[in-house]
């Protein structure tokens, strides 16, 4: 039987989620700072398994400059992701709506949740808990992994959201909770 | 003298006819329709105001390897640049070598009705060059020193930026109301001509 999100702890959730950005495969990851993205981002940074010849990883300053140098690598035909946290979702929006989701470019990010069960901030949460809303408000789509989702289960939704962000022409985003929630 | 913009573009596009353009916003892309007509090569961003530069960082970071496009050429505005100002950053630490930024620079936002923007006070070529860009020049505001500088631009290492000046006067044109998903897949199309790889 699956260990659901719930039982499973940080370092398990951090590994399902590099499990199914290997199965992915990106040539770019582009990242913003995180604390509970730490381990994802030390997968793919120097002396870590995933930071290998081919593939580039670079910060970026900004979600909205994010999302425009994905839509450049997609429109070059690279795999890219992004991996950041649903605080910067608010920062990206004009941009998403301006270029890849009008010009159906697909796009890729991995987005870490703040707020609700676990949260330790006593703010974050007024701009996360909003998250799915604004997606929502925007047209994005976004599929969820936390608490509810067995955790065997999370690699292959990674994956295969990749896949329909391909499909579908446009932008989706994972949601992972990283956290207890 | 003050160089007129639309002289500016139609210099840009002959001196990058076969390699991919990414314009921006407003009334760049309507005086190169009027100029040259639309064109395969030509990326037109119609809203993205502030992201233009890092759809060029994009295109220039996939394309890196490919052997037909020497150049990822961005035709941005002062007002556009400073509104994504921090991919001037992001150019330094990455150095992609193949892309060149004109900044056609009137000091105005122009299609909004021409209010100033900061470009007066702000030192675009010395900011790329502590950035860490390859190379970044002033252009003096006369066509035989614009014609010298694209032509040292196309054959220079990259990422440069050209810093070119332009007065406010612009012709007038029409509203271009195209369907974004057909621009970008023109253009995708066009860079596929000799590029295999698929996203899946």
């Amino acid at each position: 039987m699956h260990a659901t999100g719930a039982s499973a702890s940080l370092e398990q959730r951090s590994q399902a989620v590099v499990a199914g950005l290997e199965a992915v495969d990106p040539h770019f990851v582009l990242y913003l700072p995180s604390s509970t993205l730490k381990l994802v981002l030390a997968h793919f940074l120097p002396g870590g398994p995933g930071h290998r010849s081919g593939r580039r990883v670079f910060p970026i300053p900004r979600e909205e400059e994010g999302i425009s140098i994905l839509s450049g690598l997609a429109l070059a035909g690279r795999r890219a992701v992004m991996i950041f946290q649903d605080n910067g979702v608010g920062n990206l929006l004009t941009a998403l709506l301006t270029f890849p989701q009008p010009y159906h470019v697909p796009l890729f990010g991995i987005v870490t949740r703040r707020g609700g069960l676990g949260e330790y901030n006593s703010m974050i949460h007024t701009v996360s808990e909003r998250t799915e809303a604004l997606l929502d408000a925007a047209g994005v789509r976004w599929f969820q992994l936390d608490a509810r989702t067995p955790i065997g289960d999370w690699a292959s939704t990674i994956e295969r959201a990749h896949t329909y962000a391909c499909t579908t022409h446009r932008p989706v985003f994972v949601l992972v909770n990283l956290m207890s929630g | 003298m003050t160089l007129y913009r639309p002289d500016v573009l139609r210099e840009i596009d002959e001196a990058f006819a076969d390699q991919p353009v990414v314009l921006t916003i407003g009334g760049v892309i309507r005086e190169m329709l009027a100029l040259v007509g639309r064109k395969p090569n030509h990326l037109y961003s119609l809203d993205a105001m502030g992201q233009t530069v890092a759809i060029g960082l994009g295109l220039a970071l996939g394309l890196e390897e490919e052997q037909r496009h020497a150049k990822v050429v961005v035709v941005e505005g002062d007002g556009s640049l400073l509104m994504g100002f921090s991919v001037l950053a992001t150019v330094g630490a990455l150095k992609p070598s193949k892309l060149v930024v004109a900044v056609v620079d009137n000091g105005v936002y122009l299609a909004t009705g021409g209010q100033p923007t900061a470009a007066s006070t702000t030192d675009f070529v010395q900011v790329a060059l502590d950035c860490g860009w390859a190379a970044a020049r002033d252009v003096p505001s006369e066509m035989a020193a614009l014609r010298d500088a694209l032509d040292w631009a196309r054959a220079a290492a990259g990422p440069i930026l050209l810093r070119i000046r332009v007065g406010t006067e612009q012709p007038k044109t029409d509203f271009f109301l195209e369907d974004p998903v057909l621009l970008a897949r023109e253009f995708e199309a066009w860079l596929r001509k000799n590029v295999a790889r698929r996203l899946v």
